[in-house]
């Protein structure tokens, strides 16, 4: 293994470290392999591979690569997939046919256009709130060719843990309302006008909300990614 | 191109799916013309996408991965066999690209078979002319042996009888001998005789001891050559005199015309 204090990583500039996720990014990260070693207690050849070599065996049809990503984020995904839903067995449906589908065709996925996680994130929900608002999109495929860059690593457990940890006490921090509604554009797909309609308020308050609560968590959140770096 | 979203908000608003109406129209049109605000857009989903991490933490059970391995080995299964049948589809393909790789041996091969064929059987054809000529040839020699060793044990035999018919006064000049065989039932004529007049044939008669004359065989002799040849004679025949006579051309019944040779058995 290389050194703790690999230069690859420790001289990304933060906003790219962050917020670009370029192309490249997890391979060398994974390979230089500094924070990686901090945070990982995995074992095995495909706890340490990177998202973007599991998906090339993917490729090339090896089904040990698709059970290492369902072992690194099926936990993830079924944790929002439940808080969308209500319904375990609604959620585990979806939360396995997404993976199939990754199988099936891997090639929806491009590492170049960003972070795995955040794609399976944004597919997931797409899914939910389209079974939950009774819509019928083709399997989330008007997502293949979304980029999301994801502002954390979250390639393993631990880093999803504190995720979880400090994503939830960003929400709690914000004032009741803010959080509500969030929680309702995010869980329950709702738009502004929704949300007015089902809060009863003011359009534009609800507009001024969402605007500052998504403020105040991209602040918070990004402060609190950058002081643990 | 239209302006850049006003806000960096608006691009998290947008990822959230908060936004409608024309708000929505307008930061759509910009994103499909503007690269920079299009990576902005990324990024606000990567940061969204994070609101996920709000959830309450549910491992889904160990039958979701159990199912999804099972379904992945059916289906790498179903591509297995897909592709081993879309192999066996091709392998009847192959076989006209095989051909057509050969055809350039085949056809002038199978060309130069037709035209030998064709020779063979040419060849064949005239083999057989000539081995029926030959077989011809060798009855005809098979014929003459046969006659030759017939004329061989006439000969020889004591018993045989041979009779000199005498030239007739006043008609053409010839000599003739006639041998015969009442045990064998065989008579041979060996004779030269000057050439019958136009129209005319020599007929030999075997003249019996009670009864008709019998026809032994009609003869058109050509100058310096013998006429040779050998009968059966019908059994119980009991012959007194060999005569040849004069006839039209090709011979008669009974005798008509004067006789030119004649011998007393």
């Amino acid at each position: 293994m290389p050194s703790a204090s690999s230069p690859s990583v420790s001289l990304l500039p933060w906003p790219v470290l962050f917020f670009r996720n370029p192309p490249g990014y997890h391979d060398a990260y994974i390979k230089e392999g500094s924070r990686h070693k901090l945070v990982s207690s995995d074992s095995g050849t495909d706890q340490r591979a990177s998202d973007a070599a599991l998906i090339e065996r993917i490729v090339q049809r090896d089904q040990t690569a698709l059970a290492a990503l369902y072992d690194r984020y099926a936990g993830m995904l079924s944790s929002v997939l439940n808080r969308i839903l209500r319904d375990t067995q609604a959620a585990e449906e979806i939360l396995q046919d997404i993976f199939f589908q990754l199988w099936r065709d891997p090639a929806r996925f491009d590492p170049a256009r960003g972070s795995l996680p955040g794609w399976l994130m944004v597919i997931a929900r797409n899914r939910a709130i389209s079974r939950l608002r009774r819509h019928n999109p083709a399997a989330g495929d008007e997502l293949t060719q979304v980029a999301v860059a994801s502002p954390f690593n979250i390639e393993t457990a631990a880093a999803q843990n504190q995720l979880f940890g400090r994503v939830q006490g960003a929400l709690e921090n914000l004032p009741a309302e803010q959080r509500a509604a969030i929680e309702l554009a995010y869980f329950e797909g709702m738009s502004h006008s929704e949300i007015a309609q089902k809060t009863g308020d003011p359009l534009g308050t609800v507009k001024t909300r969402l605007r500052s609560a998504l403020e105040t968590l991209k602040r918070n959140l990004h402060a609190q990614a950058a002081s643990t770096t | 191109m239209s302006a850049h979203p006003t806000r960096e908000e608006d691009f998290d608003l947008y990822a959230l799916g908060a936004l409608e109406g024309d708000e929505k129209r307008a930061i759509e049109s910009h994103l499909a013309q503007c690269a920079e605000c299009a990576q902005k857009l990324a990024e606000a989903r990567g940061r969204v996408a994070m609101f996920a991490f709000a959830s309450p933490r549910v491992d889904p059970s160990p039958a979701v991965k159990q199912r999804l391995m099972a379904q992945v080995r059916t289906e790498a299964g179903a591509e297995r066999a897909a592709a081993a049948a879309s192999t066996l589809r091709r392998a009847p393909e192959r076989a006209p690209g095989f051909f057509s790789g050969w055809r350039a041996v085949l056809v002038p091969a199978f060309a130069v078979l037709v035209i030998a064929t064709g020779l063979l059987l040419l060849q064949n054809r005239r083999l057989d002319i000539e081995l029926a000529a030959l077989h011809a040839a060798a009855e005809q020699q098979q014929k003459q042996l046969d006659e030759a060793r017939e004329a061989a044990d006439l000969i020889g035999a004591n018993d045989t009888v041979t009779v000199s018919l005498a030239q007739q006064p006043g008609q053409p000049q010839g000599t003739a001998h006639v041998m015969y065989n009442m045990k064998m039932g065989k008579l041979m004529f060996d004779g030269e005789v000057a050439p019958a007049p136009a129209a005319k044939s020599y007929q030999l008669w075997v003249i019996p001891s009670d009864g008709k004359p019998i026809n032994a065989g009609v003869f058109n002799p050509v100058t310096g050559h013998a006429d040779h040849w050998m009968m059966d004679m019908p059994p119980g025949l009991s012959p007194k005199m060999f005569a040849v006579t004069l006839e039209p051309s090709g011979g008669m019944p009974q005798p008509t015309g004067p006789m030119v040779l004649m011998g007393k058995a």
